[in-house]
């Protein structure tokens, strides 16, 4: 019998498909299937605040999904995430409150229609890299934003719109356990499709064109519908964030989306890791949960200084500052890679202790 | 190695602090030995764009519950005022109110901007949540599934709009129709949010005698108004009066370009956000702002702290026990304290119809409703609400700057005077 205390500790793959498996071993698989389930079941134990956080959570996780195909694996730096939530979530207003869709159509439609929008903006990446993307992309959410607050017989104008929450049948999502599994469900299901994606053929263009788009395109790889590909692909999962996000709060107002957001979503992908999904996954966790954190440390510090509060209110822009920098410097490969650092650590003890 | 070691307990440490924040502490809440507690919630913005006026206004809803506790509380009960800064970030504003609502399960919140609190009005809706915000904006007072839980507790901007040009009416010298030009940011939900209505009631009760003219849409962020007034300068000839909706920094900025574009004769005014003591920088070397603004008219929908008045005297009690005196307040703290002061009355009704029971956010909303001519002792006007009708009042005065002072020039009126 195999000794339960000894990990696996080399690489055992022995065909190409064994190489390219969505689980290395089953151990993974079981691991993977019982965090899913721990997910569904965190209703059962945990209070109302807490899943509020939990579908907040879900939503950054998949749009910071959606970002990180773009930017972590296909290399193209976007600032326009804001605009593109924007647009996911008018377009759903849209569609359910104007013209009386339901949910469970206008949700793909929003994904469509931002995949779209994203797409043309994703045309001057052929010839724009690095900082000259960015800022085009920067284009992109001043001309969004500006868009939707001017154009007031389709989206309100600056008083924005009202949405419902959706429903089948006669039941409605109002509560927060609904929706929190309406949200985890949709996020579940990103997750597979983008750790899919990166075992076809178009994922791995996609990183072969993150790599070095010169060699991508001597291997016959079309640098411009690949590019385009990727941010359509990557709106189209903003714009589902968008819409859930918008379903969520139940409004949606040209407020919401400011350029904050855009640079909340890139913080996210590069405290997680550039360029790994699990790594989008804790990087949107980790920022979401970050002001909250901080809101509990403030209040437990007033219990000994009765003046913290006002001394440290301005404290949570100072340490979100503070950890984007620690991580640029210390971590660049995110919390994915302490992750996988802790991992190897245990796996190899007590061989090989030392990296 | 070292550096290894050094950012691998350093993220740690983070991450620690991120599974704190997801735990949390459940059983924290105050308690307190038998007497009867009810949780309110504030929304504060005191670091973030509007932190200058939000601020002393979250300041002074502290100030009034923790007046109102020295005195034994409402009616037995003792407020527990919890409020959190969101930073005039909607995204914030919305987990703050997630963790005032389910885990301080506060019975009613007082809010702060345009953006959030039209935000969440949908939210407030489905949990039966009353909201006080500092946004007065027409929106609000709808009574149904728009927004069903907000209360205007002074008069909403279109109101103040409408009310200004009734005052250019009555005022206005000449024979030609006075010309009123509408200054503010395109697209944003606080600046953009009268325009229409005041736009609407010059065409429909004031035809012939206002005539509006062509939008000056200057952004609020716009450094630089002097460029867009001078285009705009270009095919208009300057207005009689200009209505500004914006806040200080703006206002200022505002005034002070179309002025030395020579503007002479235009009276400038400005909503409620634009009037109170921050109009004009402090400091000793401001003298070419009181030039610049001299003669601006704002509306006044609260009281200025130097005004002697009856609903003062709490406010000196309070300021007294902290050493303070009046000169360390201003007008937005006022704000604040009027507002908070008729939730502590909703808040009293409310107790009195549970019978000293569990009080919910639907008792609060039956309490506000009933409130009728609540007194404010010339903090503010007085307001009255009913289950048809969320906007506490419509009166304002109007003030005007003499030489960096503020001197009241109206009483309170509005146009329901009419």
């Amino acid at each position: 019998m195999k000794n339960p205390f000894v990990m696996e500790s080399g690489n055992y793959k022995t065909s190409y498909t064994k190489d390219m498996a969505l689980y290395r071993n089953p151990r993974v698989k079981r691991r993977m299937l019982i965090i899913v389930i721990l997910l569904f079941l965190i209703p059962l134990f945990a209070s109302n605040y807490v899943i509020g956080l939990a579908t907040l959570c879900a939503i950054a996780v998949i749009g910071a999904i959606g970002l990180n195909i773009l930017t972590g694996f296909t290399g193209q730096i976007s600032v326009g995430v804001g605009a593109f939530l924007a647009v996911g979530g008018y377009t759903s207003a849209i569609f359910t409150t104007t013209y009386g869709l339901s949910f469970w159509i206008s949700l793909p439609l929003a994904g469509l229609i931002t995949a779209i929008i994203g797409g043309l903006f994703g045309i001057p990446s052929l010839r724009l890299k690095g900082l000259y993307l960015a800022i085009a992309t920067l284009a992109a959410q001043v001309i969004i934003l500006w868009v939707i607050g001017n154009w007031e017989s389709v989206t309100g104008g600056g008083s924005g719109m009202v949405l419902e929450r959706p429903s089948i049948g006669g039941f409605s999502f109002y509560d927060q356990n609904s929706y929190y599994y309406l949200c985890l469900v949709v996020a579940v299901l990103t997750t597979i499709y983008a750790l899919n994606l990166f075992r076809t053929r178009t994922g791995r263009a996609f990183l072969a064109v993150r790599d070095r788009d010169v060699a991508a395109q001597i291997m016959g790889i079309n640098l411009f519908s690949y590019k385009v590909m990727s941010f359509a692909i990557s709106s189209f999962i903003v714009g589902i964030a968008g819409a859930l996000l918008a379903h969520y709060t139940m409004i949606v107002t040209v407020e919401l989306y400011s350029i904050q957001v855009s640079i909340q979503y890139l913080a996210m992908i590069l405290v997680g890791g550039l360029g790994s999904v699990f790594g989008a996954i804790l990087g949107a966790v980790f920022i979401t949960l970050l002001p909250v954190g901080l809101g509990y440390m403030v209040e437990y510090l007033t219990m000994f200084i009765p003046d913290a509060y006002s001394l440290l209110s301005s404290f949570r822009e100072f340490v979100f500052g503070l950890v984007l920098i620690l991580f640029l410097v210390f971590e660049p490969g995110g919390l994915v890679n302490i992750w996988n650092n802790i991992k190897n650590y245990f796996k190899l003890w007590p061989f090989s202790t030392k990296e | 190695m070292f550096k290894k070691k050094l950012s691998f307990v350093l993220v740690s440490l983070v991450l620690l602090l991120g599974i704190l924040a997801a735990c949390g502490d459940e059983g924290a809440e105050p308690t307190g030995d038998g007497e009867k507690v009810i949780k309110i919630g504030g929304l504060f913005d005191e670091t973030g764009a509007t932190g200058d006026v939000g601020a002393p206004y979250a300041e002074g809803e502290r100030a009034y519950f923790e007046y109102i506790n020295s005195k034994g509380g409402v009616n037995g009960y003792k407020v527990d005022f919890i409020g959190e800064d969101y930073a005039y970030d909607t995204s914030r504003a919305q987990q703050v109110y997630q963790s005032l609502r389910d885990r301080h399960e506060v019975a009613a919140v007082l809010g702060w901007g345009t953006a959030d609190t039209e935000a969440l009005r949908k939210q407030i809706i489905n949990d039966k949540i009353p909201f006080f915000s500092a946004s007065y904006s027409e929106n609000l007072k709808d009574t149904g599934s728009e927004s069903g839980y907000n209360y205007l507790t002074a008069a909403s901007y279109s109101d103040q709009g409408r009310a200004i040009l009734e005052w250019i009416e009555e005022n206005h010298k000449g024979d030609s129709p006075a010309k009123v030009a509408l200054v503010y940011h395109k697209g944003h939900p606080f600046s953009e949010s009268p325009i229409q209505d005041i736009k609407d009631y010059a065409t429909e009760n004031l035809a012939g005698v206002v005539e509006i003219t062509p939008d000056i849409l200057i952004e609020l962020g716009d450094t630089n108004p002097l460029t867009t007034l001078q285009t705009w300068e270009q095919n208009n000839e300057a207005p009689d009066y200009t209505i500004i909706n914006y806040t200080w920094g703006q206002t200022r900025n505002v005034v002070r370009d179309a002025t030395s574009l020579g503007w002479d004769d235009t009276q400038f005014m400005g909503l409620n956000w634009t009037a109170g003591e921050g109009l004009i920088p402090a400091g000793a070397d401001n003298q070419q702002w009181v030039d610049a603004l001299d003669g601006f008219i704002g509306v006044v929908t609260h009281a200025f702290p130097t005004e002697d008045l009856p609903g003062m005297e709490p406010i000196i009690e309070y300021l007294d026990s902290k050493g303070k005196t009046v000169e360390d307040i201003n007008q937005k703290f006022v704000q604040g304290w009027a507002t908070a002061s008729i939730m502590a009355e909703a808040i009293g009704i409310a107790i009195d119809q549970t019978d000293g029971g569990d009080i919910k956010g639907t008792d609060i909303k039956a309490a506000i409703e009933t409130i009728d001519n609540f007194d404010l002792q010339g903090l503010a006007a007085d307001v009255s609400f009913a289950p048809d009708d969320h906007s506490g009042t419509d009166k304002i005065r109007l003030g005007q700057l003499k030489d960096g002072e503020w001197e009241i020039i109206t009483e309170y009126f509005g146009i329901s005077d009419k």
